[in-house]
């Protein structure tokens, strides 16, 4: 009856305020239903819950009403088939790049070497593979940070803001570079962004949020083929009505 | 880049390269020892002791040695520098110039105040040549004694880390247990070890195990609340990435936090490494007949003081050589850190 990978039924967040006796709800009333193989962007003002709505699919936090269902599961706890790539790389700094990569696969027990190898030969570090991440630029470090994620052949990628640190042609590199990886293993990815360009540039699907509290004010599909040209009428027009969205 | 070459070529080329003359005055400072080395000679052969001296050439030859290996090391780094131009080694062997040529004269010195004019009293401050002998002669005893010191100090240290570690970690990671460790830890951690000493020398059967205790009292003290502060401070983020990958708490524990607070738990264990000398030392006075320390007041209570000036400087030499060693291991443990180049 649901063919749907991943959704997402009425789910509420609030938290309590540290200092104060008061609460904020961080979003509202979320109902998305989403299959593999979508990319799905979610753009809105800073504050709106974007990341609240990662976190809580990928089992770091619990919905305060509402539940969230992962093959017809409901999500009890983080996942390995639910990948997460931060806004920050994090990397473990007293592991290596090869050892951070193959981390999920060591402590797992499905450590393969060649696995490893090709990994990261597919975000080019092989030269440095043995450095440790205090060596590594900030692009370098976010690219090892998504290989450490897909190693582990995530059904459900979420990347929050993966490439907002970055600077303009790095953001485009890894841009393609997040498509190749998709196109490839064809999971489902959510990805929060600020960026409405890079969302339309990458998703099949954008959530446009609106904030106090975050809720979903409007799903834009993005009917164009990739690779996709950002210079386009198609595309600027894309762009033009997302922006009306966002304007409140 | 596609011509590759090695750290010291790569230093060398972005080095500013030294005129002659800092050549010169370098060449010159490097061989400044010599100088008081043999004002030190002189002074030893040439002026009148005020008491007798036995095996007289045992201080030439401590005094000899020193120059020797030094000049050595020296003459070693200095060719490799001139063939290879890797000054580094060289660099490090001339700072210590400085240092010996300082202690040559300080020798010199220490010699004319004891041995030669006795303005320092003899037996209780004695010449080095005297130090040298009685070393010696009783160094079956010194030897004993410093087996003795090291097995109870490493003894004592490992099961002071071994029980520190998993107090802290376990305080550091669960609610429950810090609730019932943090006060013991707050209320018995100021107490300096050595108080114990009178009341475990009563209680316990045996003076060793007590004395094992001790030390490790202290140790397990730092090297508790260094961990448990280590492993509060843990960056959430590590464990929300981890928990992504398919951690559970075991691999939270021991692939992520305890790595994380290493640096802190490696702090500690130099903490407990200092307290653990102190209890040694006191332990050893106090109540076990062995060990450097019981060497020290047993010379004492016989007015050999030059027996005591012997166990005083190997005491330093043990010492020194223990804090290098976990210097190395520390350094080891934490080559990730300082993972941004050599930054001088």
């Amino acid at each position: 009856m649901n063919s749907s990978i991943l959704s997402i039924k009425n789910i509420s967040k609030s938290f309590a305020k540290i200092d104060e006796d008061s609460i904020t709800h961080a979003i509202s009333n979320i109902n998305i239903d989403l299959k593999e193989n979508e990319f799905v962007s979610i753009v809105g003002p800073s504050g709106c819950g974007k990341s609240t709505i990662l976190r809580l699919i990928a089992g770091l936090i619990f919905p305060t009403m509402g539940e969230i269902f992962f093959e017809n599961k409901k999500i009890q706890g983080p996942n390995r088939d639910i990948g997460m790539v931060f806004q920050k790389p994090t990397l473990f700094p007293w592991l290596t790049v090869k050892k951070n990569i193959s981390f999920g696969l060591d402590i797992n027990n499905e450590y393969e070497e060649n696995k490893i190898n090709e990994m990261i030969k597919m975000i080019g570090l092989n030269d440095f593979a043995n450095d440790y991440p205090g060596q590594l630029s900030g692009g370098m470090a976010q690219r090892v940070a998504i290989a450490r994620a897909i190693i582990n052949n995530p059904k459900v990628l979420l990347l929050d803001e993966p490439l907002g640190a970055l600077d303009y042609f790095t953001r485009m590199n890894m841009q393609d570079e997040i498509l190749e990886i998709w196109k490839e293993k064809k999971q489902l990815i959510i990805m929060v962004t600020h960026d409405i360009e890079e969302a339309i540039y990458m998703s099949t699907k954008v959530y446009v949020m609106e904030k106090n509290p975050g809720r979903i004010k409007e799903e834009v599909k993005i009917d164009l083929p990739y690779d996709r040209d950002r210079t386009s009428l198609e595309f600027v027009e894309y762009k033009n009505r997302i922006l009306n969205l966002v304007k409140f | 880049m596609d011509n590759k070459f090695t750290k010291s070529e790569l230093k060398k080329l972005e080095k500013k390269s030294k005129s002659k003359k800092e050549m010169f005055f370098d060449l010159l400072i490097s061989f400044l020892p010599l100088l008081s080395y043999a004002i030190s000679i002189l002074e030893y052969l040439f002026i009148k002791d005020k008491y007798e001296n036995d095996y007289k050439y045992r201080y030439v030859i401590f005094l000899t040695v020193i120059i020797v290996l030094y000049l050595f090391f020296l003459i070693k780094n200095l060719y490799i520098y001139l063939t290879c131009g890797d000054d580094e080694k060289y660099i490090k062997t001339k700072n210590k110039s400085l240092w010996l040529f300082v202690i040559f004269l300080f020798l010199t010195l220490f010699d004319y105040l004891t041995l030669k004019t006795g303005i320092l009293m003899y037996p209780f401050i004695p010449w080095v040549n005297d130090i040298i002998n009685i070393s010696i002669e009783d160094y079956k005893n010194l030897t004993i004694s410093t087996l003795y010191s090291l097995r109870l100090l490493l003894i004592g240290y490992i099961v002071g880390v071994v029980t520190g570690l998993v107090t802290g970690v376990l305080c550091g990671y669960s609610k429950r247990v810090r609730y019932w460790i943090n006060p013991i830890l707050k209320v018995l951690g100021p107490i300096p070890t050595a108080t114990w000493i009178p009341l475990i020398m009563i209680i316990s059967s045996s003076l060793f195990l007590g004395a094992v205790f001790i030390i490790s009292l202290g140790v397990w003290f730092s090297v508790s609340v260094a961990t448990m502060i280590g492993i509060m401070n843990v960056d959430k983020s590590y464990y929300d990435v981890a928990k992504t990958l398919g951690a559970n708490d075991k691999d939270l524990i021991f692939k992520v936090a305890i790595h994380s607070a290493m640096p802190n738990i490696l702090q500690g264990m130099t903490q407990g490494m200092s307290s653990a000398c102190i209890s040694l030392m006191v332990a050893e006075m106090l109540g076990v007949k062995a060990g450097l320390g019981w060497y020290i007041t047993w010379s004492q209570s016989w007015a050999s003081y030059n027996k005591m000036f012997a166990a005083i400087i190997i005491i330093c030499l043990v010492f020194n050589v223990v804090s290098k060693i976990l210097d190395s291991i520390k350094k080891y443990l934490l080559r990730w850190q300082n993972s941004g180049g050599d930054i001088e």
